[in-house]
């Protein structure tokens, strides 16, 4: 089986199998096309097949007419804030987020610098499908200019949105783990411009990962064995395109990234109340928070697309998923890790609280998350027999299927970017969560076989 | 019915017309197959000037860099540089972007192999089968190679250039030089190559824009601001380049152009008078060389049209060859590199000034007379062969007749050529004769005969 996902907001597949020049460029010029050969910006994290990606885009969205701006390695967040500076009409984003080395993937951004939205992305894949590339005469090729001062921009405006002075007051230090990804080297800049001293781990834009870039306690052992020995405040994980973040605390403990988003919430919401935008797949902490500083909270299904579109919509104030991507409205409508962190460090400077305090702060929940392989095929028919496990209860069918108990929920539904099950169980007792999730996998896995 | 293609697939490489049939998905998927043809490793890209060479470019370097080799970029870069540099760097091979002397909507590639040679017939037919058949070998991600460049491309090439001629003795004269370069490939390395000969060095176009401000076929009709600016200037010669800088054309000192034919022939009469030995040109190459070789008593070898055979003759003649070429104004001179090279026709001819002491045009009026017409009809390669089967059989017993590409009939003191084109969908007329009229009559009686033969078959 041959591993590609083609969505509203872009392509990810495996480099070699399904990832090739062609189908990239053939979605490069499909965008290029639907960009009516506007400017358009580039990026790309830094997996050792980013190169080929890019040269496969630059030569696509210059032969569709599109004046192309080059960002080189970028994090997304940075890319994503720059389309509005620049005046772009859309971006490419070259990453695979939290994939392991072996997949890329090309994300659409639209000129207000999210991903595109479900219409966007069908006109998209319509101009892909009918193969309806707009091909540029000679005299009207699209030019190429390479970019790099956008660095500075990015965090002189970070800067003046965070409380810098509270943040340099509290002289912290702080442990980032980029992962080798996009975010390598641009953390320098980030603790420049906050005034935080910085003990790198996996620094360099090489893009040999020394782990997966996907930030969760199982990738925080590095992290985690040296934070105490350097007195750091907090230590911090990111995914490959710097979108998305998880925590170490002071005392070494790896924190499950379903505490990113409670946690600035708890901060952010009672500086500025307004509606929580999350998806059915995050952790019941966000609503207990909410509820403290009467904050709606709005579900959608997982996916940044789905999470910004709705934060967008229904003039949400924060958005965010379990999985450790924040976005805060007033600041630009996309998931940050950069912004992510600095809130992080102004709740630990405002609050003069430890990090584990902060945790101690929030409700208590365990949440296990388990994926299982099925064929793409019959995926959909997979999950959907799940409900005969739960004939009598009320089912949520919004993503996939999920049912609420008193004390916890368990979620079951598609991976958004593998043929995978995903099945998602929390509950304020360990034993429960754990319970309800191996109900579900032993229930799935004869059928998946 | 008359079909004419954009795109052309020949021994000469890919070429194709920028928004219509070159698209980056095409030229992809031939950096694919010729990675795949090599195997891997590290393969050398450069470009002329051309604007679209960064769409292009970008093209081949994810090609290469899907199917697991290490594309090193140069940049612009002239032809014959580029093959000597892709030798001397032990790469697996090159990839040159250039549409050669096409008009700027065109662009293509040029395939290069380890040796810095264009591929031959069979390495061509090798790689157009991976590229057909396209199975392309694709590699994981782990596998991919980090692409690199690499800055001053040229180096190798000069001082290949600097070490054969003899810089004193061209130095000493101090030639007035213009240089037309076309805004192609070759501005990158003329001036310095000039001056590194101790010239004075008048260039015109000399900026590498791509932006052509004439059509860059380096024939007397493209060159009038050349002859305009030896005039004004006093220049002891005028050179023109095409757009890889591998064709080379000459003005002399009254501003008035030799005609392209007459490169080869004055940088054989210098190299033969250093060296005698083989010399070894193409069916369409004028007669004054059989004249040349003739007074030198030296053998002469003709292969058919396209550098490459020319090329491999000379190799096959293992290290004998003392020059080679062909009359377009491309010299090939085995010592330095063996490909057509406009660098060291500009050295030859000032070598040649600069030891006989005659001014261009005493040299030039040394040169047998003959006065070469190049035509071309609009048509197909199926076209011209079924002309070349009438023509045949009415020429039977009338002239000496070699098929070895398309069809040529020598007489007592003219001949001409018919054969169909490799990179464009036409077919090219050729004769040559004692005076221009003769030469003119010869074609034009040519095509009145093929529009017999045309009207007959329909």
């Amino acid at each position: 089986m041959k591993l590609l996902k083609i969505g509203i907001s872009g392509i990810r597949g495996i480099v070699g199998e399904t990832i090739t020049p062609e189908l990239v460029m053939n979605f490069a010029c499909a965008f290029g096309t639907y960009l009516d050969s506007k400017r358009v910006l580039i990026a790309r994290d830094t997996r050792i097949s980013g190169p080929m990606l890019h040269s496969a885009c630059l030569s696509a969205l210059i032969s569709s007419g599109c004046e192309v701006l080059d960002l080189g390695i970028c994090p997304a967040p940075i890319l994503q804030y720059m389309v509005k500076r620049l005046k772009a009409k859309g971006a490419i984003s070259i990453s695979a987020g939290h994939n392991d080395i072996k997949w890329n993937a090309l994300t659409f951004i639209n000129q207000e610098g999210t991903y595109l939205s479900t219409f966007q992305g069908e006109e998209v894949l319509d101009i892909y499908h009918l193969e309806k590339y707009h091909k540029a005469s000679w005299g009207r090729l699209g030019k190429l200019e390479s970019i790099d001062n956008y660095q500075d921009i990015y965090f002189k405006n970070l800067g003046k949105f965070l409380d810098v002075e509270a943040i340099k007051k509290s002289e912290l230090k702080i442990v980032i783990d980029p992962c080798n990804g996009a975010g390598a080297k641009i953390i320098d800049s980030f603790c420049k411009s906050l005034q935080t001293e910085l003990v790198p781990i996996n620094n360099e834009q090489n893009g040999y990962f020394p782990h997966d870039p996907e930030p969760r306690p199982r990738n925080a052992q590095q992290v985690a064995s040296i934070i105490k020995a350097v007195k750091a405040d907090v230590g911090f994980l990111l995914n490959s395109d710097a979108s998305r973040v998880s925590l170490v605390s002071e005392n070494g403990e790896t924190l499950s990234e379903e505490y990113t988003l409670p946690l600035i919430a708890n901060y952010y919401s009672k500086k500025k109340p307004g509606p929580i935008i999350t998806n059915h797949s995050s952790s019941r902490m966000i609503e207990d928070v909410a509820r403290e500083t009467n904050c709606p909270v709005i579900k959608t299904k997982v996916g940044q697309s789905y999470v910004i579109q709705s934060m967008i919509n229904e003039e949400g104030v924060i958005a965010g998923e379990g999985s450790g991507g924040i976005a805060i409205a007033e600041f630009q409508p996309a998931f940050d890790g950069f912004l992510a962190m600095g809130l992080i460090l102004e709740t630990i400077a405002r609050r003069k609280k430890k990090i584990s305090q902060l945790i101690q702060d929030l409700p208590k929940y365990h949440i296990v998350k388990e994926k299982i392989y099925c064929p793409p095929t019959k995926i959909h028919s997979v999950v959907n027999e799940v409900k005969k496990v739960y004939r009598d209860r009320k089912i949520d069918s919004s993503d996939g299927i999920k049912v609420e108990e008193k004390s916890g929920w368990v979620q079951v539904r598609t991976s958004a970017t593998e043929p995978m099950i995903r099945i998602i169980s929390e509950d304020k007792s360990k034993e429960r969560a754990q319970q309800r999730a191996e109900e579900v996998m032993q229930f799935i896995s004869p059928l998946v076989k | 019915m008359m079909r004419v293609t954009s795109l052309k697939i020949s021994i000469s490489g890919v070429r194709g017309i920028v928004g219509e049939s070159l698209t980056p998905q095409l030229l992809a998927f031939f950096a694919q197959a010729y990675g795949t043809y090599l195997g891997g490793g590290a393969i050398i890209v450069g470009q002329d000037s051309r604007t679209s060479g960064i769409m292009v470019k970008n093209a081949v370097l994810s090609g290469l860099l899907s199917v697991g080799c290490q594309p090193v970029e140069v940049g612009i870069c002239p032809i014959p540089s580029f093959q000597v540099f892709t030798k001397q760097a032990k790469a697996r091979g090159g990839i040159f972007v250039t549409a050669s002397h096409n008009p700027k909507e065109w662009n293509g590639l040029k395939f290069i192999s380890q040796e810095g040679l264009f591929l031959n017939y069979h390495q061509t037919e090798e790689f157009l089968d991976i590229y057909h058949q396209g199975e392309f070998s694709l590699v994981e991600a782990e596998k991919y190679r980090i692409p690199k460049s690499k800055k001053n491309p040229t180096a190798p090439h000069l001082k290949k250039l600097l070490s054969y001629f003899k810089t004193g003795l061209i130095s000493k004269r101090k030639f007035k030089v213009a240089i037309d370069c076309a805004n192609g490939a070759g501005a990158v390395l003329a001036p310095q190559f000039l001056q590194n000969l101790g010239c004075e060095t008048i260039s015109i176009n000399c900026v590498p824009d791509g932006s052509f401000a004439h059509h860059p076929e380096p024939v007397p009709e493209n060159i009038a601001q050349l002859c305009q600016t030896v005039i004004e200037n006093e220049a002891n010669v005028g050179f023109a380049q095409d757009a890889d800088a591998d064709r080379l054309a000459v003005v002399n000192e009254k501003g008035e152009p030799l005609g392209e034919e007459s490169t080869l022939l004055l940088a054989s009469k210098h190299v033969l008078s250093k060296n005698p030995g083989p010399v070894v040109i193409n069916l369409s190459t004028s007669q004054a060389m059989d004249d040349i070789t003739r007074s030198f008593n030296v053998p002469l070898i003709r292969t058919k049209i396209g550098e490459i055979n020319v090329v491999e003759q000379i190799l096959a003649q293992q290290g004998k060859t003392a020059i080679g070429g062909e009359g377009n104004g491309g010299v090939i001179l085995p010592e330095i590199h063996p490909c057509r090279d406009s660098f060291t026709a500009m050295g030859l001819i000032l070598e040649y000034m600069a030891s006989s002491g005659h001014t261009i045009s005493e040299l030039q009026a040394e040169i047998p007379e003959y006065h070469l017409i190049k035509d071309k009809i609009i048509g197909t390669q199926e076209q011209a062969y079924y002309l070349i089967r009438q023509l045949k059989r009415k020429y039977q017993n009338k002239g000496e007749i070699s098929l070895l590409d398309g069809l040529k009939i020598q007489f007592e003191d003219h001949w001409f050529h018919i054969r169909p084109s490799n990179t464009e969908p036409i077919i090219r007329l050729i004769a040559e004769a004692k005076s221009h009229e003769k030469a003119k009559r010869i074609v034009s009686q040519l095509k009145n005969e093929i529009s017999g033969i045309i009207k007959k078959k329909s």
